[in-house]
């Protein structure tokens, strides 16, 4: 009997923990001024749900939350963070205080609206899982065939979408370097450094086709005599 | 067993708490961290009915969500860097001109 009784209550105490660990890590990330706690507050979020969702019969996506979320998403945001070395955040300024009270409010009207959608589909929300509920809903195999059988296009088209963050990723991470191979239109305003002997200094990604084609900019511009076969002949 | 109503609630509280976070927030990495937390409660809401109704749709919608969330970090914190590299600076309100 006592056993029974534990099996009910276990559930609710889970997701009284678990839920209440989400609501205090998300308050507390949002409360946090330095990104980095925020971040260290998001990643407890992110495990607390990923455990709720084990509470749902969801292993799962729990598993993927654990790796893509805490994992993947959020090492790349903490790298960010130290890559930047973010201080704290500084106090607002007056003409934006205003934004604190629009935020509350806007909560209120938000709770208030679940609020008022829950009250009036409380009768149509279960209690208990349906018992047609089939017993592998949340199991790797049943979500691999439905994603690769009747959501195929939906998972291709998300293909798609990850190439282009990829090249999206790639162009902004290009910004504002210099090119690598020099085009002769890059070179021609470039006056020449030379070294303690005279001779023209090397620098780093330098080809021998950003040579010639300031050697042909400067001819072309009359600063240096083109190469005759007489000057050839003095050299040798 | 805990009512599906529950699941719910706590999904609309921590949504609340993200679009509250992106509002008040003017930090660019905390306002982006804001709106991972309403896409985490949104995929709440989705594996909560998806395992009460006994439909795996919705934990497939949640494994969408979760790649268009990876690329949005990619794409989006490239964004971030790359206005840290013109402003030295994460403010938002700095950046609210589309230029230079």
């Amino acid at each position: 009997m006592a056993n029974n009784e534990l099996q009910q209550l276990l559930p609710v105490l889970l997701f009284i923990l678990f839920g209440g660990m989400a609501l205090g890590f998300a308050v507390a990330m949002v409360a946090q001024r330095n990104p980095l706690y925020s971040a260290v507050s998001l990643i407890g979020v992110f495990i607390s749900l990923a455990c709720l969702y084990l509470t749902l019969q969801a292993p799962f996506i729990a598993a993927i939350q654990v790796i893509v979320y805490a994992g993947a998403i959020m090492v790349l945001v903490v790298f960010v963070i130290m890559l930047l070395n973010v201080e704290e955040e500084v106090r607002r300024p007056v003409r934006l205080r205003y934004l604190v009270p629009v935020g509350v409010l806007l909560a209120a009207v938000l709770v208030g609206e679940a609020t008022f959608m829950l009250q009036v589909g409380r009768g149509a929300a279960p209690d208990h899982f349906l018992p047609s509920r089939p017993s592998d809903v949340g199991l790797t195999a049943s979500i691999g065939t439905g994603m690769y059988t009747k959501y195929l296009l939906p998972f291709e088209v998300t293909s798609v979408l990850i190439l282009m963050a990829l090249v999206g990723a790639i162009t902004l991470a290009r910004q504002g370097r210099a090119p690598l191979l020099a085009a002769p239109g890059n070179v021609t305003e470039e006056q020449p450094r030379l070294t303690a002997g005279g001779g023209p200094a090397l620098k780093p990604g330098d080809t021998a086709a950003t040579g010639r084609a300031f050697a042909r900019a400067q001819i072309a511009s009359g600063e240096a005599a083109a190469p005759s076969s007489g000057a050839r002949e003095e050299e040798g | 067993m805990v009512p599906l109503t529950w699941y719910l609630a706590l999904s609309a509280v921590l949504f609340t708490i993200g679009v509250v976070g992106v509002i008040v927030k003017r930090n660019a990495i905390q306002m982006f961290m804001c709106i991972e937390l309403m896409l985490n409660a949104v995929n709440l809401t989705f594996v909560a009915f998806s395992s009460y109704f006994g439909d795996v749709t919705g934990q497939l919608f949640v494994f969408i969500v979760m790649t268009v969330a990876a690329a949005e970090a990619a794409v989006g914190l490239g964004i971030i860097i790359a206005i840290f590299r013109n402003r030295e600076s994460l403010d938002v309100d700095e950046a609210s001109v589309l230029r230079l």
